[in-house]
């Protein structure tokens, strides 16, 4: 991709993200270095496993991103929310039906009905 | 004296109007409808205007579709903080800056006064807002129309400057945040040259980074994933919810905050341009510099939640004098309301006034009204909404993830939408355990694209002389103030150092 | 028994037609039209304020729906690429994007063949305007003035717009060099210009009526081969004496290529049947877009016209985009 810089007079609409990019390396070194110098042990990072669950997490929002113009918004919400509950935290049967009709049914009508924006139907449409 | 006779017979008027049943009741309409798409994250005031702008024809009288409109515009200010503070997601653009210290607020039992205080802040400021539209609005709007790209530029470049201390400790961090910032503001198509930056063909990209998406992912979505780390089956706040309402310490701290953040609000928001999300971030950086406990910001400080939240609520108001007194939209829901007055056969402008007197005067009185009913709506609600904190988190979370989810989808109906607010929520978790700020890149990414684009346009009125900044009035008296910040800064800055030497 | 079985299957294949006929009856749910600006803008009024008055002439309801983004290539994209059945319209077909950037890029669709005009509305002629203030009173006195000057700046709504390439064109007949400074938008650009941040500045009159009345802006010349009714005072530049004569901003109804000619008759005649409604006039004049009807096979020899014509201003004065 080729932006013009232009001139100082009359920058062109690549002149600012060239200095934003030299500035970024120039300031993610500096970082760096005085990082380096304080040299502490560093803590870990992800203790234990703790990143198992944040990443259940965001694979679970890329599923719900992915199958609602598959498969639509009812389908979609409700097995999110099926899904979370079982995998990530450990919660009974018996609510998780409850929560997830109960909160798929809530959106549905908030905003599929009442505002009355068009939800993906996906195959169902 | 006769100008103010005038006024005052003008409002009693306007109040004649304002308080009829049907006049009343879409006022109350308005206030409720702005107050839920507040809430909602996603939607805002603009979307929900133009979905409703069919209806207006339906009923008929212009006076009571702008009483309604109206009422939705500064509603959706009161009802955005609820979710910034509750769970870190702002509700509507310019409740962003709430989340930063309104959220810390809630995990820390304080929710109740965070909500509280933003209430109050929203009427205090509502109300100031109103009195100067009632009586200064025409020639502060004149001063309004001077404002052109040098001044802009001028302005941004102070509340930018002004604002880089809002990154913690490290400058450092700061900086990079702000220059990653404004690297996420310029992607889309650029005015000045008609070229189209960063979108990698993407054509949903094209009208730029969406800034609700990119703050419900990095604030909401984002401490969403940093919650998961550990496995919380209980309530996300420990600590017992204590009083609701304000304490008389949060009062003290707050008053001037609310005061600043009105008028703040009120002068950003007359500028066309100009607008709540601008005067919120500035207040909060204004009220960071000003404070005597400025380490307390990011962590809870209720200054931070007072000021912002009356800046946006002056600034919601103050957008409406340039329509009303000049016939000029500043933002895209007064756009639209402009729009409506134009099918209805009105035509805003400086005969407003004079030609259909019971237009403006019975939208200005109505506005006190909504103002009123909107603080008896919500500050009852606090005590209901902290509630929602008891939910068990585990089920929450998952809850909240998809508020904004499809919140996020019906701004533009696109499911790319979706997939940009989760890889900033991404973003967002790594800078949380990084320990970057989110605070400087909002503000760059806000007022980034206003510093490019005012001095390119600037320096083409200029023939690429940058004496225009320094040459036009308004601007030079701003670039005098930054100057001397700048000096008053390193001077404060050398009596520190030697302080310390000293100790 | 036979009998009566047979009359039935015979009566029933009697109705099928009339079915078929009665499904095929068009309209027979809600048009659906495209604007593809934001809510708010003069061609999103316009269309407002058509399906206001549509319910008296039309069988069914307008619906009005907005699709703003890449200049109005997103949403007429959107609509070439919908069921030509008639329930999916552009309007704003004449807009900028249609008629100069094909001039400059690559269309992601044909706009000549792949949407059929259906009807002319309005026309948003171009009008240079000034201050009331300015030290120059009408074209000749700011030609005069600039021709002194090192730049003259105008303010325009969008770079490479039907806008800014009509100021490029008449910097270089008039002699003056001319900057543009470009905004988002016609609103941006008026506030500029009413504030003063550039010398003269470009917009359609529906941005500027409110500001003329106000005696704020004067319009000094209009881009157009004769006088448009919305400011019938004003003299064009073909009348100063400026070969610069484009259409400013078409805005016509269009329906996909496909969609069936006794549907396109139906919307030609019930548009024109709104166009010829007295209220209608009387609130479009009002807001500055002059009714100016014109049938298919007319606004499609318009339009074409006026893409030629802004081809033969890009070339003739050699106006590049930057």
């Amino acid at each position: 991709m080729h932006l013009a810089m232009g001139t100082l007079k009359r920058p062109g609409p690549g002149f600012l993200p060239f200095i934003l990019a030299c500035l970024l390396v120039a300031l993610s070194l500096a970082l760096i270095a005085s990082q380096w110098k304080k040299g502490d042990g560093k803590a870990p990072f992800w203790p234990e496993r703790t990143w198992l669950r944040p990443l259940l997490g965001a694979g679970a929002f890329a599923l719900y991103a992915f199958l609602i113009d598959l498969i639509g918004f009812l389908p979609t919400t409700f097995i999110f929310l099926v899904l979370w509950m079982w995998i990530i935290e450990s919660i009974s049967w018996r609510r998780i039906a409850m929560v997830s009709v109960g909160v798929t049914g809530v959106l549905y009508l908030i905003f599929g009905y009442f505002l009355e924006v068009p939800l993906p139907g996906g195959i169902f449409s | 004296m006769g100008e103010i006779f005038n006024i005052f017979q003008g409002l009693l008027n306007g109040f004649d109007i304002a308080l009829s049943l049907t006049n009343i009741t879409f006022a109350l309409i308005g206030a409720v409808l702005g107050t839920m798409v507040g809430i909602l994250p996603g939607l805002g005031p603009a979307a929900t205007i133009s979905l409703l702008l069919p209806l207006s024809f339906k009923i008929g009288s212009p006076v009571t579709s702008i009483i309604m409109m109206a009422g939705i515009f500064y509603g959706a200010m009161y009802g955005g903080s609820t979710t910034s503070v509750l769970v870190n997601i702002p509700g509507e653009a310019a409740s962003v800056v709430t989340c930063i210290d309104g959220y810390q607020m809630a995990l820390k039992g304080r929710a109740g006064p965070a909500l509280g205080m933003a209430a109050i802040g929203s009427f205090v400021a509502g109300t100031i807002g109103i009195l100067g539209l009632t009586f200064v609005a025409p020639p502060l709007a004149e001063f309004a129309l001077k404002f052109g790209p040098p001044e802009y530029f001028s302005l941004t470049l102070l509340g930018l400057v002004m604002a880089t201390l809002l990154g913690g400790d490290s400058i450092i961090k700061g900086l990079i945040m702000v220059v990653l910032g404004l690297l996420l503001g310029s992607v889309g198509l650029d005015p000045i040259s008609g070229a189209i930056r960063f979108t990698w063909g993407l054509h949903m990209l094209q009208e730029g980074i969406d800034f609700v998406t990119l703050a419900m992912g990095m604030f909401g979505i984002g401490e969403i994933f940093y919650n998961l780390e550990k496995v919380l089956k209980t309530e996300l706040v420990t600590r017992k919810i204590s009083h609701l309402w304000p304490s008389l310490k949060d009062w003290a701290d707050s008053k001037w905050a609310v005061v600043r953040g009105s008028l703040i609000g009120f002068m950003i928001g007359i500028l066309p341009g100009g607008g709540a999300v601008i005067s919120s971030l500035v207040s909060y950086a204004v009220e960071k510099r000003v404070a005597k406990n400025p380490d307390e910001f990011g962590k809870g400080a209720i200054q931070g939640v007072a000021g912002p939240e009356s800046a946006n609520n002056a600034a919601a108001t103050a957008s409406f004098i340039p329509l009303l007194t000049l016939g000029i939209p500043g933002n895209a829901a007064i756009a639209m309301i402009f729009a409506a007055l134009l099918i209805q056969g009105v035509t805003p402008g400086p005969f407003l006034i004079t030609e259909k007197p019971d237009v403006f005067w019975g939208v200005v009185a109505s506005m006190y009204i909504g103002n009123v009913m909107l603080l008896i709506l919500n500050l009852p609600m606090v005590g209901l909404w902290v509630q929602l904190l008891r939910v068990p988190y585990s089920i929450l979370a998952p809850v909240i993830v998809l508020f904004c989810c499809v919140g996020v989808f019906s701004v533009r109906n696109s499911v790319f939408d979706i997939w940009v607010m989760g890889i900033f929520g991404v973003i967002g978790y790594i800078f949380r355990k990084v320990g970057l700020e989110p605070g400087p890149l909002i503000l760059a990414f806000v007022l980034g694209p206003i510093l490019e684009r005012s001095i390119r346009q600037a320096l083409l009125m200029s023939a690429g002389s940058p004496a225009i900044f320094f040459t036009r009035p308004i601007s030079g008296a701003l670039m005098a103030a930054l100057i001397l910040f700048l000096v008053f800064q390193v001077y404060l800055n050398r009596r520190k150092q030697r302080q310390r030497g000293k100790g | 028994m036979k009998k009566i079985v047979i009359a039935v299957v015979v009566a029933g294949l009697l109705t099928l037609p009339l079915l078929a006929a009665a499904q095929d009856k068009y309209p027979s749910k809600p048009i659906e039209i495209t604007v593809p600006f934001a809510a708010g803008g003069s061609t999103d009024v316009l269309a407002r304020l058509v399906s206001k008055y549509a319910p008296k002439h039309f069988d069914k309801p307008l619906v009005i729906v907005n699709k703003p983004g890449g200049g109005g290539i997103t949403g007429t994209e959107a609509v070439v690429r919908s069921k030509p059945d008639g329930y999916s319209l552009y309007l704003g077909q004449g807009s900028g994007h249609d008629l100069v950037t094909p001039h400059f890029q690559k269309m992601p669709y044909d706009p000549v063949n792949d949407l059929i005009p259906i009807c002319r509305l309005s026309v948003h002629s171009i009008v240079v305007i000034i201050r009331a203030d300015a030290p120059y009173k009408n074209l000749k006195e700011l030609v005069e003035w600039g021709k002194k000057k090192d730049q003259v700046t105008a303010s325009v709504s969008t770079k490479a717009g039907s806008v800014d390439i009509v100021f490029q064109a008449v910097g270089k007949a008039t002699g003056m060099k001319i900057v543009t400074v470009p905004f988002r938008g016609g609103a941006e650009s008026v506030t500029a210009i009413v504030g003063g941040q550039t010398d003269c500045g470009g917009n359609h009159p529906s941005e500027i009526i409110s500001h003329i009345k106000a005696k704020r802006l004067i319009p000094i010349a209009v881009a157009l081969e004769n006088r448009d009714s919305a400011i019938p005072d004003v003299p064009t530049f073909k009348e100063l004496g400026y070969n610069v004569v484009a259409v400013g901003s078409v805005k016509g109804v269009a329906a996909p290529k496909g969609t069936p000619p006794e549907v396109i008759r139906y919307l030609a005649e019930r548009f024109k049947k709104v166009c010829e409604d007295g209220e209608f006039i009387k609130a479009m004049k009002d807001i500055g877009q002059p009714v100016m009807y014109l049938g298919p096979q007319e606004s499609a020899k318009y339009l074409k016209e006026g893409f030629e014509q802004y081809g033969k201003l890009i070339k003739e004065f050699n106006i590049k985009l930057e």
